[in-house]
């Protein structure tokens, strides 16, 4: 059989390196039909605003957009949905007050989107007097979840991932599995942004308008938003068997925050959370290295009514090791202390809104006396 | 290993470096080796049968040469034919035989089950194995006297889980005459790599999202539209799969210097079913005309016998898809339409041309056939009947497929039909350097932005 046999290539050299060329041309041609529409302001431009993504970069060009407007004295404030206070109560106090306080913080979010956030928002560093970062705690109690493994964070911060993000992007995972899927997706952004090219595909016109509509007045939505009034009055736990007694006419939303967030079972301590926090706001301090912005943290009001102390063994606290650093300060644990009362809750871990008004209140006063007036901040550093 | 894994496409990639880096003595057992290794990384446990299939077969094909015609060269054949048969019934009619018989004697379903495991692919490689000693015995085909050779046309891994089903004087005709591919073949090869994972992962797993989520629900999904959006859906998943599987399967072939049979030409621009059956599933169908058709007189003896051999054809040909009355009826309900066409059409030439009534017949064609899909879907004849009346009666009920999904599917429509009047993708393939780059850049991209990525949702046909 001539498979045996003495036969000869029948492509001609220089037409098998064609076909191998132009495969390879076809490969790197995906990359940059890729880097056409995602990594420019093409596809990002035109996100749904209420995609993770689409979110992130709403929140992104809303505070690139105040820095011209926001003076000099411009604070940075990051956080997930627990860390709201009214920007409307704050700026009621006046023009004359220090410090102007903004919001980059996202619902969900985490300290690993927390880093993109800034890099982009603030590439100079010097765009701020303060980054201030709210924290459950600053204590480090592992969960059932392990916030490395949170692959909602590759949607939160795609458009924000250049090439050179890849690597290290993809290994702040755990899992094998999330590694290759957030390797994947910072190389090929067409695959995360799949389920949004469906839908923009379904309604174009009406996305465009929805995109013009969020970005003319996100602002003023976000800004002027006016929290619940419900309470969480009548909430009663019994730490020592977790049972849970609602308020009356409590929603399924509330009693899903109570049970998840405070009257949940003491999760095996892995030290999952101190690595993953050393690690990425490790890096945001890194980041400010050698700037005259300060990092601040605050510990939020742990909720309703706060889990004991003793539940759980807390092996670390990250946070104040990382206080230790130069230009990092913590605001007083206690600080808000005060407002762990069923009656300032809306839910078992967000604030109602009189809950909110009191907080940013305290919250301006504990960053003005962390910070001090704006010439001596300057002074002292 | 699916077709459509990073595992298989790492797989693709060290059988062709094994193969084109060897010596050209070693080639064959270099795929021989790479076809035992897919099938084993399956089930290792079921090489034992294949290769015991291949010795019988190979076995039967010397002595059916050897023996002159009569009882002895008879008796080769039907042995041959049995065990393969016995091999087929057991793994995949014994559990479908078991519980009607259990049934007929009045005792629970499973009374006689028994936990069996279908072989991959057992449907496909018995077929070539049953054409090739046929073929020994009509006299078309000499017998191959190389073990090795024979193996590897019976595993060769780009067609053994699903085909097509190669006919042994293509297969050994490239085997024994083997040519480097060309250029030619080489762009080819690698344009139907691309365009069948394209179809897969694009349009058929987006597809099947919507029928697998509408059949595992009948009732939960009540209404009209709602029931022909989930049938279509699950009609354009098994197009699209299938149909991305043989492209697959033919331009690695293609790649390796072999040359598969075209398998589908656009079934749905059909315009009678009769056109269907020219167009889908090719290798099958002209497997069923040579070896079942055409022996049981096909319409050589009259009108009746004529249609009695196409509904007979039609119901092994369902039957053959697996051990289910629904995929017997899907069977049936072709041989029933093949018939009827013959009826009215008489002896003139099936349709083949453009006509103002081209659309109107397609459309049609189109509902039948997805009338059909939903015997062969269904899990059985009572949801088969649930879906059909909510086909045609009661209310309209909500659209399954988003609108994404139907300008996919007017998308893949206008190359269709692009393809049936101009032949683009040979055009393409022919095309100067940049155009070629820039389609199979298109193709890739489309697999980026629409392929189901991390779905993992098998080929249908690798569960006959």
């Amino acid at each position: 059989m001539k498979l045996l046999g003495k036969e000869r290539w029948a492509l001609a050299p220089q037409r098998r390196r064609a076909v191998a060329v132009a495969s390879v041309i076809a490969c790197i041609g995906v990359f940059a039909l890729d880097a056409l529409l995602f990594r420019t302001d093409f596809y990002p431009s035109i996100l749904d605003p209420d995609s993770s993504s689409g979110l992130f970069e709403l929140i992104l060009r809303r505070e690139q957009n105040a820095q011209a407007r926001g003076g000099a004295n411009l604070v940075v404030t990051l956080g997930n949905s627990r860390f709201a206070y009214s920007v409307k109560v704050l700026d009621q106090r006046g023009l004359d007050q220090p410090y102007r306080l903004r919001d980059a913080g996202i619902a969900g979010s985490d300290p690993r989107i927390w880093y993109y956030m800034l890099r982009d928002l603030d590439p100079t560093r010097r765009r701020y007097r303060a980054v201030v970062m709210a924290m459950d705690d600053y204590d480090d109690e592992d969960r059932a979840y392990n916030p490395a493994n949170e692959i909602k964070d590759l949607h939160y911060v795609i458009v924000r991932l250049g090439l050179s993000d890849a690597y290290t992007f993809a290994r702040s995972f755990e899992q094998k599995q999330l590694q290759w899927q957030a390797l994947r997706g910072a190389i090929l952004k067409g695959i995360v942004f799949q389920e949004d090219i469906r839908a923009f595909l379904a309604q174009p016109l009406h996305r465009i308008e929805y995109v013009k509509l969020c970005n003319r007045d996100y602002p003023s939505w976000a800004y002027d938003y006016q929290e619940t009034t419900r309470s969480m009055v009548g909430l009663k736990i019994d730490w020592s068997t977790l049972k849970v007694t609602f308020p009356p006419g409590a929603d399924d939303g509330q009693r899903a925050t109570v049970n998840s967030f405070l009257a949940h079972p003491v999760e095996p301590q892995t030290g999952s959370l101190a690595a993953f926090r050393r690690t990425w706001l490790g890096r945001i301090i890194d980041l400010y290295r050698g700037s005259d912005t300060r990092i601040v943290f605050i510990q939020l009001p742990r909720g309703p009514i706060p889990r004991p102390d003793g539940l759980s063994l807390k092996l670390s606290s990250s946070i104040r090791e990382l206080a230790s650093r130069p230009n990092v300060a913590l605001v007083d644990e206690h600080a808000f202390d005060a407002l762990e009362r069923p009656e300032l809750f809306r839910d078992g871990m967000h604030l109602n809104r009189e809950g909110i008004e009191r907080f940013s209140v305290m919250l301006a006063q504990e960053i003005d006396k962390l910070l001090g007036p704006p010439e001596q901040t300057k002074a002292a550093r | 290993m699916l077709f459509n894994t990073v595992h298989f496409f790492l797989f693709l990639a060290a059988a062709l470096a094994l193969f084109y880096l060897s010596p050209r003595a070693l080639r064959k057992y270099i795929l021989l080796g790479a076809s035992y290794f897919f099938y084993g990384t399956w089930n290792y446990k079921f090489i034992p049968l294949l290769l015991t299939l291949t010795a019988i077969d190979y076995t039967a094909g010397i002595w059916l040469e050897k023996f002159p015609p009569g009882p002895r060269k008879r008796a080769v054949l039907i042995l041959s034919l049995s065990a393969n048969l016995a091999f087929l019934g057991f793994f995949k009619y014994y559990n479908f035989l078991a519980a009607n018989l259990a049934l007929l004697l009045g005792r629970p379903a499973n009374s006689f089950f028994r936990d069996i495991v279908l072989p991959l692919g057992i449907s496909f490689h018995t077929f070539q194995s049953m054409s090739y000693v046929v073929d020994i015995y009509r006299g078309q085909q000499t017998a191959v006297r190389n073990p090795v050779d024979y193996a590897l046309y019976i595993c060769f891994f780009p067609q053994l889980v699903a085909g097509p089903i190669v006919r042994a004087r293509n297969f050994f005709r490239d085997l024994f005459h083997w040519q480097p591919p060309s250029a030619a073949d080489v762009s080819r090869g690698l344009f139907l790599l691309v365009l069948g994972l394209a179809k897969k992962m694009a349009f058929a797993d987006q597809f099947a999202k919507v029928a697998n989520a509408y059949f595992a629900n009948v009732p939960g999904n009540p209404g009209m539209l709602t029931a022909w959006s989930g049938v279509c859906a699950f009609g354009l998943q098994i197009y699209f799969d299938f149909s991305g599987y043989t492209d697959m399967a033919i331009g690695m072939a293609k790649l390796l210097g072999f040359h598969f049979p075209v398998n589908f030409r656009r079934p749905y621009l059909a315009q009678s079913i009769t056109d269907f059956w020219r167009r889908w599933h090719i290798s099958l169908s002209s497997w069923l005309r040579d070896y079942l058709y055409i022996p049981l007189g096909g319409s050589r003896r009259g009108r009746w016998m004529t249609y009695r051999n196409l509904i007979l054809t039609m119901l092994l040909g369902g039957l053959w898809h697996g051990a289910n009355w629904n995929f017997l009826i899907w069977g049936g309900y072709h041989g029933v339409l093949l018939s009827t066409e013959r009826l009215f059409r008489g002896q003139r030439p099936v349709d083949g041309g453009w006509s103002l009534l081209y659309p109107l017949k397609a459309l049609l064609t189109f509902v039948l056939v997805m009338i059909g899909w939903v015997f062969f879907r269904a899990a059985n004849f009572a949801q088969s009947a649930q879906i059909l009346s909510q086909m045609f009666s009661g209310r309209l009920g909500p659209m399954l497929l988003q609108p994404w999904h139907i300008e996919l599917a007017l998308v893949s429509l206008v190359l269709a039909v692009g393809e049936e009047m101009g032949d683009w993708s040979e055009r393409l393939i022919a095309a100067p350097a940049p155009v070629y780059v820039l389609a199979m850049a298109l193709m890739l991209f489309g697999i980026e932005i629409f392929g189901a990525i991390d779905a993992s949702i098998p080929f249908i046909y690798f569960q006959f």
